[in-house]
Formats: structure tokens, C-alpha cells, sequence
């Protein structure tokens, strides 16, 4: 087992100076000149040499490449050409929003989708099943930012129930950071006006985030529900007198939830790299956000970073992916 | 098999009612505007953000509004017309031969931190600009070394410039005065204080910096004993310049009061908003001009009679049309609140019967080429306009290739000759009302800038254009300017577009709004802004 772990951590070390060669060439090959846009409109030649030798883009760009692959080893992302800011910072400041907005999104789409998918499952070709099909064929359809604005217009606009956007109120103090999780650092610090603020600024985006998960979680539960529901064992616990309720609530779902916990792992990776539509909709500082308003300035120290962050977040989810199955699977580890 | 379960309508049950303890408890009233005490502080919606507040790295329009409202300049542009007033200068004198520029400093102008603003600290700041050589530096970099500012006593600072350049007073709006001491203190390695003034100012403007949550907002408190007075009864507590990235967020927020201003709203949703309740929007004429540039130094585009061809083809009542006539045909290379300004005879406007005898007249008597329009991929403007040119060269026989590109890249092509495309949808404003702003835009200097695709190349009107710059006298310079307007007309570099009014949607209870079209797009000069409620 621990030479299994060994050549996975190797592979791991690999596929991320792979990914960062992957991720540098694009963003170097692309066209558009990132020390002229830093520049701005009117600067002279001289000008944008200035900023190509302070951020070092004049050198060749293996050596670019390779001081660049030491810097990121050293916990070193580079500095953001447009704000100045060092990427690692912004990153730390970006990524806790996103991670909290797609907790929360993955939250609603499990505490809906699981129930959900059972009910459809149960009352398969009836009208539940029909209705709750509708609910989950639009959520898929739906683009996220349309939804959002939808969400946004109604519920915010109209009804006036929720806010529009932003991570909190524009007047309210954020707590002193503890896990730099908005929602979580509230609640430790007892705070628990800003706890409710917080909560009801991320509802509606986590609600349009959550769409393609739910409708995703609805359908393999249901699929999974289906084929649990006509096996032997559901047959034998209906002869004992078991209560239905308890039959497909309990012993069904445990069966049926392996398949969908996969899911559930992946999408929430898929989530991370997604919000970008969905923040900015609602103005939430993530790294979505982070990312695209630097891609289309050019600057590409803060893609790379956030790219390289995103992609070693799946990187380690299938690490341990990998590690458990080899863990419940000998015959991966013997393969190696 | 099927299953009947009569406990699920519980779990339906629980489910709503999960739903609805959420809705109770997050649920709250709107606030209508922010309060600070007895004062208001005024919310600004943009969707741009402000990366850099270093008035010596950098200026856009989210920018420069931040840096104007925190910093002091020498003068200071205000009004429609733009009129450059004393500022931190109470007054100035200049050579004949526009060389040698003396300002005379107030008295009573003093730093956030109490510091007064002397001749030193404004040697210092055209020192550092220069020296650091981003933002603004170009302006000025060609006629002014940092030794030729000198301080000649604590009032007076004089200006040493190494040619003669007459629009020199009317870029002086831009360069910010900053506190050497405060800068100097936060100096890193020789940076001259970079790293810390990205985030912190050391101004002597009327606001100064509260908060500055990059990517999400930045607020700003009023000095209450700004230096300089303030020209309302009851001046605003401070600003916050909220960021709202989609124009459909902007809107609700406008509607709901989250936002007092917003900007960057779409023609057809200002028109929409404006008939909303307690919601006003302001339109004015700017200084933006759009042009369609052709890149004449390439074949096709270097043929001048395919490029008056295209010229007189085109439609021009459909740029009044795209914008819902919120838009005013350009009758001269130079914006309308260019000083020097004319109503350029003959201007090119639509009339087939000349765009086919210029054809006629070309390499290509019967069309039969492609050109390809490159334009800011997103923006729907210079889409729709891409599509009049398609409809418009039809006749002609002349196809259009659209190609939409970002910004980034756009310029990256527009950079060299070679790649620049043959038409390239530009918006170019000048910083000054100095008509030298513009005109240097056609001069060789400018080739390869983004208002400087075009390549354009006439040895005369360069000539022009520089004698004109030498000169301190407005009497010498007119005709010189009248002259190059109408020389850059007769070349015809571009399609001479329009410009598109400025606009931005606000609360009615938002007062002392005052335009000046030399400010950027979007940008407010927030020291007059009051509510007043």
C-alpha cells in the first residue's frame, strides 16, 4: 500500500508540472500583449518596456518557464501585472468565497436532490415522478446566469426578500478572520447579525449555482432508487413487515447513495470551476471572478494561478479517490 | 413493483418547511441609502474596477475618479465646455515661446495628514512620474525632465520644459500632487513607494480612502476641512464605488437603491430606466469619437479612392439610430469641445452616386474584395455597426469579414503595420481639450497606439501638427488647426464616426451632478455630488 501511495504522490508531482507547462504555454502563445494593456492606451514604447522588464517578460520564455515553476514551488504565484497585487494573496482572499458559495450550492443541491430523486423513484410515471422530471430537465436547461438574474429580479427586485449581491451589506463589519469563511467566522465570533446578512447574500447565488447539480443528483438517485427498489433484499425487508417509509428511506438510499456520493465528489469540482458565471451575477468576490476579469486584461499571472489552484483541488480529490479505491480494491494496488 | 408510502408527504412537508424557516430568517427590509450619522454616503455602481490607485502608474476612467477625488492637481477641468480652473494653483504665467511654465501654489492647501502642499511636494510628484514612467508620464515625458522642475520658494514651482509645447497647461488636470514625506516612508527597495500606493493614497483631495476591498469595493470618507471648501450645504459623509459587473445587476440595484449612480447601462435599458420613478439620467455630449479605422498603410486600404468609396457608402444616420439618437454625427476629425473645432466643409456623409464614382475610380472599379472589420468582441454597438457596413458595401460589391476580438487582442493586431486589419472599430478619446490631442492622434508618433492604427502618413499635416504645438499663442495655432482638420478629412484615414453621449442612471435625489465631457467615460466628479433628501 505505501509503494501504491509513493507512485501516486509521484504522479501527482507530475501531472502538476504538466499542468503548469499546459497552462503556461497557453497563456504565453496567446496573442495579446500583457505589458501594453498594463501599460495603458497611450503609453510609449519606453513605457511598456518598463513594465516588461519589472515583471520579467523580456527574458526568453523557457527561462520564464523555469523561474516560474521555482516560484510556484516556493509557494510564489507571481504578481497580477494590472493590480500589482501578489497572486498567492489574492488567491487566499478569492478562493474562501467561492469554496463557501459552492458549499453552500452543494448543500441545497444534496438537501433537495436526494429527497427528490427518492420521491421520483418511488412514485415512478406518476405524477410526482412527471412534475419533479420538470424540475429537473429545467434546472439542467437553464443556464446558470440566466437563472440568476431571473432569481434576482423576482426575488430580489420584486419581492424584495434578498439581496442582489455582494458577499455582505456594504455597511457591515466582516469578522476577524478565523477560517476567512464568511459564514463560518461569524458564527465563531458570535456574530450573529452578520451570520444572517452573510446568509441571505449567498442564498440566491447558491440557489443558480446549485441548478446542474440538483437536476444531475435527481436523476442518478432516482436511477439508482429504481434499480435498489426491485432487488431481492428490498423483497425480504417488505416480507418482515417492515414499514415502507423505512424500507426505501433507509435501506434503499444507503444502497442507492454510493453512486450518487461519487457524483456528488465530482460535481463539486465541476462547481469550482464554474461559479465564474454565477459570480458575476451577483457580484461575489471569488475566484471565478478573479480569474476572468484578469484573462481579459491579459493578465496572466492571476489565470495561472487560479487555473493552477482549481486544478490541483481536482488533483487532490482524485488522488483520494485513487487512494480509497486502492484501499477497498487490492488488485489496483498490485497494478500499481 | 410499486411501493405505496402514505408517511412521503411528510417528507415533502418537512422539505417546504425547511424552505420557509430559511426565508424567516434571512429574510430582511432593503435599506434605501447608507447613512453615516446625520450625512449620506452615496453608493456608485461601475462595473470596472479600480486596480491600481497610483496616480503616478495609472488612469482609466474607475481610476482617475478615485484619484480625483482623493488627490489635488495644479488646475483642474470643470464644466461643459471644459474650462481648466486654478486648483492647488491659484495662478500661472507662461513664456512667449511657451517654454518656461511658473504656478503660484495657495497657501492654505494641506496634505489628509496635515502636511502642507508646497512647491516641494509638487517638484516631487512630476518627479516621480516621470521617474517611474507609467500612467501619465507620456503626456509630458518628451518635453519635461524631472530637473526641469524647480521649486523657487515655497509658493512657487516653475517648469523648465525642453521644447516649446503650448498644450502643456491642459494635461496638467492628470498629474496629482502627493505627499513626498508619506510616499517616501513607504518606499521598498527604489520603487519610490509603488507597492504602497496601489492600495493607499497621500493626497490633499476632498475625500480620503476608508476601505479598499479589492475586487468588491472601495469607500471613501469626506474631509470635512477640505482645504478648498465645499461648494454644497451639506457635503456627503463619503462614497462607496460598489462594483456591479453585469448591466442587468446595475439596473435592479439602481431600482431597488442599493445604487444611487450607475453607469455602462445599455442605450435601450437608459431609455428604459429613465421613465422608471425616482430615476433621472443624465446624457451629455462627450468627447469619445468613434471612427472606423482604416489601415491605409496596406493594400486595399492604402488606395484613397476605395477609402472615400467606403466613406461616402456608409449610412451615418444609423450610428443615431444604434445609439436611439442618443448620438451626434462628428462633422470633423476633432470632438465638438476640441478647442479649435470647424465644421469641416464637405464633410463625408451618405451618397451612393459618389462612393460608386470613387470606386470607379480605384484599383478596384468593381469591387469584388473582401475587408475585414475587427471590432471589441461583446460589444453590441460596434456589432450592429459591423452589419450596417456588411448592408452598406452590398452595392458596391464589396464584402465584409466581422471578426470580434478582445480588447487585448485587438490592440496586439492593430500594434504593426502589417497586422493591422483594413477597418478597425475604435473609440479614442482624447485626454485634453488641447486640439494637439487629437491632432498628434495622425501623427507618426501615433502609429501602432490604438488611435493610431490607421498608419496614416502625411508629411505636411505632421509638419503642421508640430509647428502648431510650439506656439504659446491660440491666435498662431487656430488656422494651423483649421488646416489640419480639413487635410485629415481629405485623406480620409476612417470612416469619422460619431460621439456617443455620456450617460449615467441616478436616484433623483442625487444633486450637484456636473458634467465635463473631458473626464472619461463613466468617470463623476464626485466633489460636487450631493443627496438631497
Amino acid at each position: 500500500m505505501a509503494l501504491f501511495v509513493i507512485k501516486r504522490v509521484a504522479l501527482l508531482g507530475l501531472m502538476l508540472i504538466g499542468l503548469i507547462l499546459i497552462m503556461f504555454t497557453i497563456s504565453h502563445v496567446a496573442p495579446g500583449d500583457p505589458a501594453g494593456v498594463a501599460a495603458g492606451p497611450d503609453a510609449t514604447a519606453e513605457m511598456i518596456e518598463v513594465i516588461r522588464k519589472e515583471y520579467g517578460l523580456d527574458k526568453p520564455l523557457p527561462m520564464q518557464f523555469w523561474i516560474y515553476l521555482g516560484d510556484v514551488f516556493q509557494g510564489d504565484l507571481g504578481r497580477s501585472i494590472r493590480t500589482t497585487h501578489d497572486v498567492t494573496d489574492d488567491l487566499l482572499r478569492y478562493f474562501p468565497a467561492t469554496f463557501e458559495l459552492v458549499g453552500v450550492a452543494m448543500l441545497i443541491a444534496i438537501f433537495f436532490g436526494v429527497p427528490l430523486g427518492m420521491l421520483a423513484a418511488v412514485f415512478r410515471d406518476k405524477g410526482a415522478d412527471h412534475a419533479i422530471r420538470f424540475v429537473s430537465v429545467s434546472s439542467v436547461a437553464l443556464p446558470m446566469f440566466w437563472l440568476g438574474l431571473l432569481l434576482q429580479l423576482f426575488v430580489s427586485l420584486k419581492l424584495g426578500w434578498l439581496p442582489l449581491g455582494g458577499q455582505i451589506g456594504l455597511m457591515t463589519e466582516r469578522p476577524e478572520p478565523i477560517t476567512h469563511l464568511l459564514l463560518v467566522d461569524s458564527l465563531l465570533r458570535g456574530q450573529f447579525e452578520t451570520f444572517r446578512e452573510a446568509f441571505a447574500h449567498v442564498i440566491l447565488p447558491a440557489i443558480a449555482l446549485s441548478a446542474p447539480a440538483l437536476a444531475a443528483i435527481i436523476r442518478v438517485n432516482r436511477a439508482e432508487m429504481i434499480e435498489v427498489l426491485h432487488q431481492d433484499f428490498i423483497v425480504t425487508a417488505r416480507a418482515h413487515g417492515i414499514s415502507s417509509f423505512r424500507i426505501v428511506a433507509i435501506y434503499a438510499l444507503r444502497n442507492a447513495m454510493i453512486p450518487t456520493l461519487a457524483m456528488i465528489g465530482l460535481r463539486f469540482g465541476w462547481m469550482l470551476g464554474g461559479t465564474v458565471l454565477v459570480e458575476g451575477v451577483f457580484d461575489w468576490p471569488g475566484v471565478g471572478l478573479y480569474a476572468v476579469q484578469s484573462a481579459v486584461n491579459s493578465d496572466f499571472q492571476p489565470v495561472m494561478g487560479a487555473t493552477l489552484l482549481i486544478g490541483f483541488s481536482f488533483m487532490l480529490a482524485n488522488f483520494a479517490i485513487d487512494i480509497a479505491y486502492g484501499w477497498l480494491d487490492p488488485r489496483l494496488r498490485e497494478a500499481g | 413493483m410499486t411501493i405505496r408510502i402514505c408517511h412521503f408527504p411528510r417528507l415533502v412537508t418537512a422539505l417546504v418547511f425547511a424552505g420557509l424557516l430559511v426565508g424567516t430568517l434571512v429574510v430582511g427590509s432593503a435599506q434605501a441609502f447608507e447613512r453615516a450619522g446625520e450625512k449620506f454616503i452615496l453608493v456608485f455602481g461601475g462595473r470596472q474596477p479600480v486596480p491600481l490607485l497610483d496616480p503616478s502608474q495609472k488612469y482609466d476612467w474607475s481610476t482617475r475618479m478615485m484619484q480625483q477625488a482623493m488627490y489635488d492637481a495644479l488646475v483642474k477641468y470643470e464644466n461643459d465646455p471644459p474650462v481648466i480652473k486654478p486648483w492647488l494653483a491659484e495662478s500661472w504665467d507662461v513664456s512667449d515661446d511657451a517654454k518656461v511654465w511658473t504656478f503660484h501654489l495657495a497657501k492654505n492647501a494641506k496634505f489628509h495628514n496635515g502636511d502642507p502642499v508646497n512647491a516641494e511636494a509638487v517638484r516631487f510628484s512630476f518627479e516621480r512620474t516621470l521617474k517611474i514612467n507609467k500612467g501619465p508620464a507620456w503626456m509630458l515625458s518628451d518635453f519635461l525632465k524631472p530637473e526641469g522642475v524647480k521649486v523657487v520658494d515655497e509658493h512657487t514651482v516653475r517648469f523648465e520644459l525642453s521644447e516649446p509645447f503650448a498644450p502643456f497647461l491642459s494635461f496638467l488636470p492628470w498629474w496629482y500632487v502627493m505627499n513626498p514625506a508619506q510616499v517616501m516612508a513607504h518606499q521598498e527597495g527604489d520603487d519610490m513607494g509603488q507597492k504602497w500606493m496601489t492600495d493607499n493614497e497621500a493626497g490633499s483631495g476632498p475625500f480620503k480612502i476608508k476601505r479598499w476591498e479589492q475586487g468588491v469595493l472601495y469607500e471613501l470618507e469626506a474631509v470635512p476641512d477640505y482645504w478648498k471648501g465645499w461648494p454644497q450645504k451639506k457635503p456627503l459623509a463619503g462614497v462607496i464605488y460598489k462594483l456591479i459587473r453585469e448591466a442587468a445587476s446595475q439596473k435592479a440595484a439602481l431600482q431597488k437603491g442599493e445604487a444611487d449612480i450607475v453607469e455602462g447601462l445599455s442605450p435601450e435599458d437608459f431609455d428604459i430606466v429613465a421613465k422608471l420613478p425616482g430615476i433621472k439620467v443624465e446624457n451629455h455630449a462627450g468627447m469619445t469619437t468613434f471612427g472606423i479605422k482604416f489601415n491605409v498603410s496596406q493594400p486595399p486600404m492604402d488606395d484613397i479612392n476605395l477609402r472615400k468609396a467606403v466613406a461616402h457608402a456608409f449610412d451615418y444616420e444609423a450610428f443615431l439610430k444604434i445609439y436611439n439618437g442618443n448620438a451626434k454625427l462628428q462633422t470633423s476629425p476633432f470632438p465638438f469641445a476640441t478647442q479649435g473645432h470647424i465644421d469641416v466643409p464637405n464633410f463625408p456623409r451618405r451618397d451612393m452616386a459618389k462612393a460608386k464614382a470613387y470606386l470607379a475610380k480605384s484599383k478596384y472599379p468593381n469591387g469584388g474584395i473582401e475587408l475585414e472589420y475587427v471590432y471589441v468582441q461583446g460589444l453590441e454597438e460596434e456589432r450592429k455597426m459591423g452589419l450596417v457596413l456588411i448592408d452598406n458595401l452590398k452595392p458596391l460589391n464589396i464584402g465584409i469579414k466581422m471578426v470580434p476580438l478582445t480588447w487585448p487582442n485587438m490592440k496586439a493586431r492593430g500594434s504593426k503595420m502589417e497586422t493591422s486589419p483594413n477597418m478597425l472599430a475604435i473609440f479614442a478619446t482624447p485626454v485634453a481639450t488641447d486640439p494637439d490631442a487629437v491632432a498628434f492622434q495622425y501623427h507618426k508618433d501615433s502609429w501602432g497606439k490604438y488611435y493610431g492604427t490607421h498608419y496614416y502618413s502625411n508629411e505636411e499635416v505632421w509638419g503642421l501638427i508640430e509647428k502648431a504645438r510650439k506656439s504659446s499663442s491660440w491666435d498662431e495655432r487656430a488656422p494651423i488647426y483649421a488646416e489640419i482638420q480639413k487635410k485629415i478629412t481629405d485623406d480620409q484615414p476612417e470612416i469619422f464616426g460619431m460621439l456617443a453621449n455620456r450617460r449615467w442612471a441616478m436616484r433623483d435625489y442625487v444633486k450637484g451632478f456636473k458634467f465635463s465631457p473631458v473626464r472619461f467615460t463613466g468617470e463623476v466628479d464626485l466633489y460636487s455630488l450631493e443627496i438631497g433628501k
